[in-house]
């Protein structure tokens, strides 16, 4: 049995074709992003029942999807959480990053508005925040591009199509704060192109604490709407 | 391709692995399924009170009327709220006095009707609702619950003064 059938259940001494991997993999899309969306926009409409009924479904995606890669025996290393292309991935990221963070300068100069690069939070020290930054960029890093971009490439394979699918899905996460949808479906097609062609999710936190403080410090606070979204945006 | 990644790859998907995923991904669903509706069960004991009892029996040119009482907490007098083609009108306690409800059994006092005094309002046909307020979360959160169904009644005449609803 080849490695993608995937597919073969005995039952009974009768093969039975249960789900193919391209169909596996999307189901797991569907069902983890769909924990975030619950968490995002049912959970957090009535969390005054209790804060932590928002973490049930998160909580149920991340053990989803540790169990997926056990299944999968993908490695730690397969995942990004890696070392040794962690220069060639920030290699990768730099130029986009220029240019993207060069687009907002100029978007905001334009508009005639100061920039503030103290804004992102302004009661604690930048260097905190940046760090603090990166550690949440790992998180999300990890759930798109460890775990989305990766089961996208076994629906689609490498390239284009799971790169534009990954960050669709990552800018619709971010619904229904518009700013917010175009830059991370901006930043959602950088990151998973560079992801495929070097998978190193410490470099892609680097850029996506970054790439926050550019996003925060030049787009208007008014636009970015504290950073809100799902249900809480209207909070 | 060395041989340990062939054999890591034929290891990759043995025939249980899908079903284990499967099993999952359909456990997973579930749970979420569950917490969802317990939570929108909650969700509407806490903005709603289920055992809001009430009826809107008349309502014309000069008053509109009827009676709501809490079967939860019968001491306790409902504040209710009256609209006319969906504008507020006025807001009081159902603490008239109502003697049919007590003998009906629906309350256990005579004290839970109300009689809201009909506003000037233009000639034609008009619509009455009243609501009972519901708080929660210690009065930071004001739901209504319309009591019985709205009632039409038209006003006679012609004579439009002022700035009418």
């Amino acid at each position: 049995m080849s490695s993608s059938e995937f597919t073969k259940k005995q039952t009974n001494q009768r093969s039975v074709t249960v789900i193919g991997d391209p169909a596996l993999a999307a189901w797991e899309i569907v069902s983890v992003v769909s924990s975030i969306l619950i968490a995002e926009w049912i959970l957090s409409a009535v969390a005054e029942l209790s804060k932590l009924i928002v973490a049930v479904p998160v909580a149920l995606a991340f053990a989803f999807m540790f169990f997926s890669h056990r299944v999968r025996k993908e490695t730690l290393r397969d995942l990004g959480f890696r070392f040794d292309n962690f220069v060639r991935a920030i290699l990768l990221l730099l130029l986009p990053m220029l240019a993207v963070s060069i687009l907002l300068v100029i978007l905001r100069r334009w508009s005639g508005e100061r920039m503030d690069f103290l804004r992102w939070h302004t009661g604690t020290p930048l260097i905190v925040r940046l760090v603090l930054g990166w550690g949440w960029g790992l998180a999300q890093q990890y759930v798109l591009q460890g775990f989305l971009n990766r089961r996208a490439t076994n629906v689609l394979g490498r390239g284009w199509p799971s790169i534009l699918l990954t960050a669709a899905i990552f800018a619709g996460l971010h619904l229904p704060n518009a700013w917010l949808v175009a830059v991370t479906f901006m930043g959602g097609l950088i990151w998973a192109a560079v992801y495929q062609r070097a998978p190193n999710l410490f470099a892609l936190a680097v850029s996506h604490s970054l790439m926050t403080w550019v996003v925060v410090s030049t787009v208007p606070a008014s636009a970015l709407h504290h950073l809100r979204i799902g249900f809480s945006y209207f909070g | 391709m060395s041989l340990w990644n062939k054999l890591s790859r034929q290891r990759r998907m043995n025939s249980d692995s899908p079903a284990k995923l499967i099993h999952f991904l359909i456990g997973k669903s579930v749970v979420e399924a569950l917490l969802i509706t317990a939570v929108s069960v909650g969700f509407y004991f806490l903005t709603t009170n289920p055992y809001l009892r009430g009826w809107l029996d008349r309502a014309d040119h000069q008053t509109v009327s009827g009676w709501a009482a809490d079967e939860a907490k019968m001491a306790t007098r409902v504040e209710v709220q009256l609209y006319i083609d969906d504008k507020f009108v006025d807001d009081r306690p159902a603490a008239e006095f109502r003697p049919d409800v007590h003998e009906a059994k629906r309350a256990d006092d005579d004290w839970h009707g109300f009689v809201f005094k009909t506003p000037p309002l233009r000639a034609g046909e008009h619509e009455a609702r009243v609501y009972a307020v519901h708080a929660s979360r210690g009065g930071a959160r004001r739901t209504l619950q319309l009591i019985g169904k709205p009632r039409r009644f038209r006003i006679e005449g012609t004579a439009v003064q002022g700035d009418l609803p």
